[in-house]
């Protein structure tokens, strides 16, 4: 009976994990994703200073010395990047997982319990996402001053109605499917049923839209810190390495290529692992999976 | 004679438009019966309010003599009482869940040891014709007849007193129907359980129903013992019900 209790379990195989690597878009997704993490990691493989100053370097091109280059200050563009690629991968899944998990706790409970659950949740996701990001963001500082904490706080703001309003939606679509009315109707309990039918029916679309926000939220950060809002000098994030290397164009392009590229790769790279995390995640789509690769 | 589902006075509506009007209705136990109509006529509804899943502005129903109300509790003890079977039962069984746990979610509503539930489960699969094999896939990875099957497996494992059919045959090429139209017919003998079909297919109630009641816009036109209907109708509608039949049929 053992045997048979352990046929029928539910639990990820780790044969659906792997088929990852053997979708073309996952193994894509991947190696990028495994590239800016090791951008990341360089930094303090490295061990090299993001902030020490050494003028007569100013805008150097990559050499053994230094990988990517120097930035106008003559600093070191990899430990720089990896600083910024660090900062900025934090900050982005710390938004993310937060702005989710909260949004898929909030959304769904409105939509299934509907009324006046669900009238106050819309009211406050709409008043949300009416303030322009720029002025809430303005607002934020005016009240609580910049910094990351502050950043943070009004990522998850302006990221979460996305979030609740796609689990909402969701959750009242399948809130009248007859396999959640079935459910229902043998007795099973009501947080079995959101745990184990309603979630994992939201989690699909979730994941994507989490995995498309990861690139909006660095460049949502790289565009505060450019104006001052997001992360401070001298600590660095991808967007004031854009900004710095745009001003400097004309003298050299390492240091906007070095920071847009791993933009770039962070963007592709998230985004296709969400898809085909989307993908495997939904029993329908496996053998779909399997004809890509 | 025990009456099954005793629905009495019974108004149910959506906004402004009633769809049920002042109906009552009653079904006796470990019998068959019809419910017929067009598309429209309320028949499902009527069904939902019986499931507890539509709320009935006038009226009560009963269900072998109880009524039940809407706490987890409540929903439980009807569970034991009535099962449905929907009308596309593939859709019924959740998309994500291998068919193997949703029938052991049955066990832990019960309350019942799982090795037990397994026991039953093997021989309703068993009846059923169903491989246990079966229980190891996803709902999409089964056929529309065995998703039938599985779903009607699970209803069984509640041990209902009442099986509620809303369009058993529909989506079924004519071999399948009949098969499935004498499983149904087999169990309510054996398991002594109330069938109740809603359907509008006239074919399917002639065949196995042993009454049948005709509604139109919400209100039942016509009742009776189900040959004496189909050979005497005294209702215009059901006349004109069983003038279209060769042509719909």
């Amino acid at each position: 009976m053992k045997a048979v209790a352990a046929d029928i379990s539910d639990k990820p195989s780790p044969a659906r994990w792997r088929r990852i690597w053997r979708d073309r878009n996952g193994r894509l997704g991947l190696l990028f994703m495994g590239l800016v993490l090791l951008l990341a990691l360089s930094g303090l493989i490295l061990g090299a200073d993001p902030n020490r100053i050494d003028i007569p370097q100013r805008l150097a091109a990559p050499s053994l010395a230094h990988w990517l280059g120097t930035d106008n200050l003559g600093r070191d563009l990899t430990a720089r990047i990896s600083a910024g690629t660090r900062s900025a991968l934090t900050l982005a899944l710390l938004i993310v997982a937060a702005s989710a998990f909260l949004g898929a706790v909030i959304g769904t409970a409105a939509g299934l319990f509907g009324r006046w659950l669900d009238w106050i949740v819309t009211a406050i996701f709409d008043t949300l996402s009416a303030f322009p990001a720029l002025i809430l963001a303005f607002s934020l500082v005016a009240l609580y001053g910049t910094g990351r904490q502050t950043f943070v706080i009004l990522a998850i703001l302006i990221f979460l109605p996305q979030f609740g309003r796609l689990a909402r939606a969701r959750a009242q679509a399948l809130r009248h499917q007859s396999f959640v009315e079935a459910e229902r109707l043998l007795g099973v309990h009501p947080m079995v049923i959101v745990l184990r039918h309603i979630l994992p029916n939201i989690a699909g679309p979730l994941i994507v839209l989490a995995g498309m926000n990861i690139p909006v939220v660095i460049t949502f950060e790289a565009g505060l810190s450019f104006l001052g809002l997001g992360v401070q000098p001298p600590a660095s994030s991808l967007g004031t390495l854009i900004k710095d290397g745009f001003i400097y164009m004309s003298e050299s392009w390492w240091p906007t290529i070095g920071a847009a590229g791993t933009l770039a790769l962070a963007t592709l790279g998230s985004t296709l692992l969400a898809e085909t995390f989307r993908d495997i995640l939904d029993p329908k789509s496996a053998t779909d999976v399997e004809g890509r690769a | 004679m025990t009456t099954a589902v005793s629905i009495s006075g019974v108004s149910i509506g959506f906004g402004p438009v009633t769809v049920i009007d002042d109906l009552s209705l009653d079904v006796p136990a470990s019998t068959t019966f019809g419910v017929v109509g067009e598309s429209g006529s309320g028949k499902t509804t009527l069904l939902r309010a019986a499931l507890g899943l539509q709320d009935v502005r006038r009226g009560e129903i009963r269900l072998m003599g109880e009524r039940f109300g809407g706490s987890l509790a409540e929903t439980r003890r009807r569970a034991r009482v009535i099962q449905p079977i929907f009308q596309d039962p593939a859709a019924a069984l959740s998309p994500r869940c291998r068919i193997g746990v949703l029938m052991d979610e049955v066990a832990k509503v019960l309350g019942e040891p799982r090795d037990a539930l397994r026991q039953r489960l093997d021989e309703i699969l068993r009846r059923l014709g169903l491989p246990r094999a079966i229980l190891d896939k996803y709902p999409h990875q089964i056929s529309g007849g065995q998703a039938r099957r599985a779903a009607i497996a699970r209803a069984l494992l509640m041990r209902p007193r009442i099986l509620a059919a809303d369009e058993p045959t529909a989506g079924l090429d004519v071999s399948v129907q009949g098969e499935l139209l004498n499983l149904l017919q087999e169990l309510r003998r054996t398991e002594e359980i109330t069938l109740l079909i809603i359907t509008h297919n006239l074919a399917v109630v002639r065949l196995i129903a042993d009454r049948v009641a005709v509604m139109q816009s919400g209100r039942i036109v016509e009742q009776g013992e189900a040959n004496a209907v189909f050979a005497r109708p005294q209702h215009a509608y059901t006349r004109e019900l069983l003038n279209s039949w060769p042509a719909t049929s």
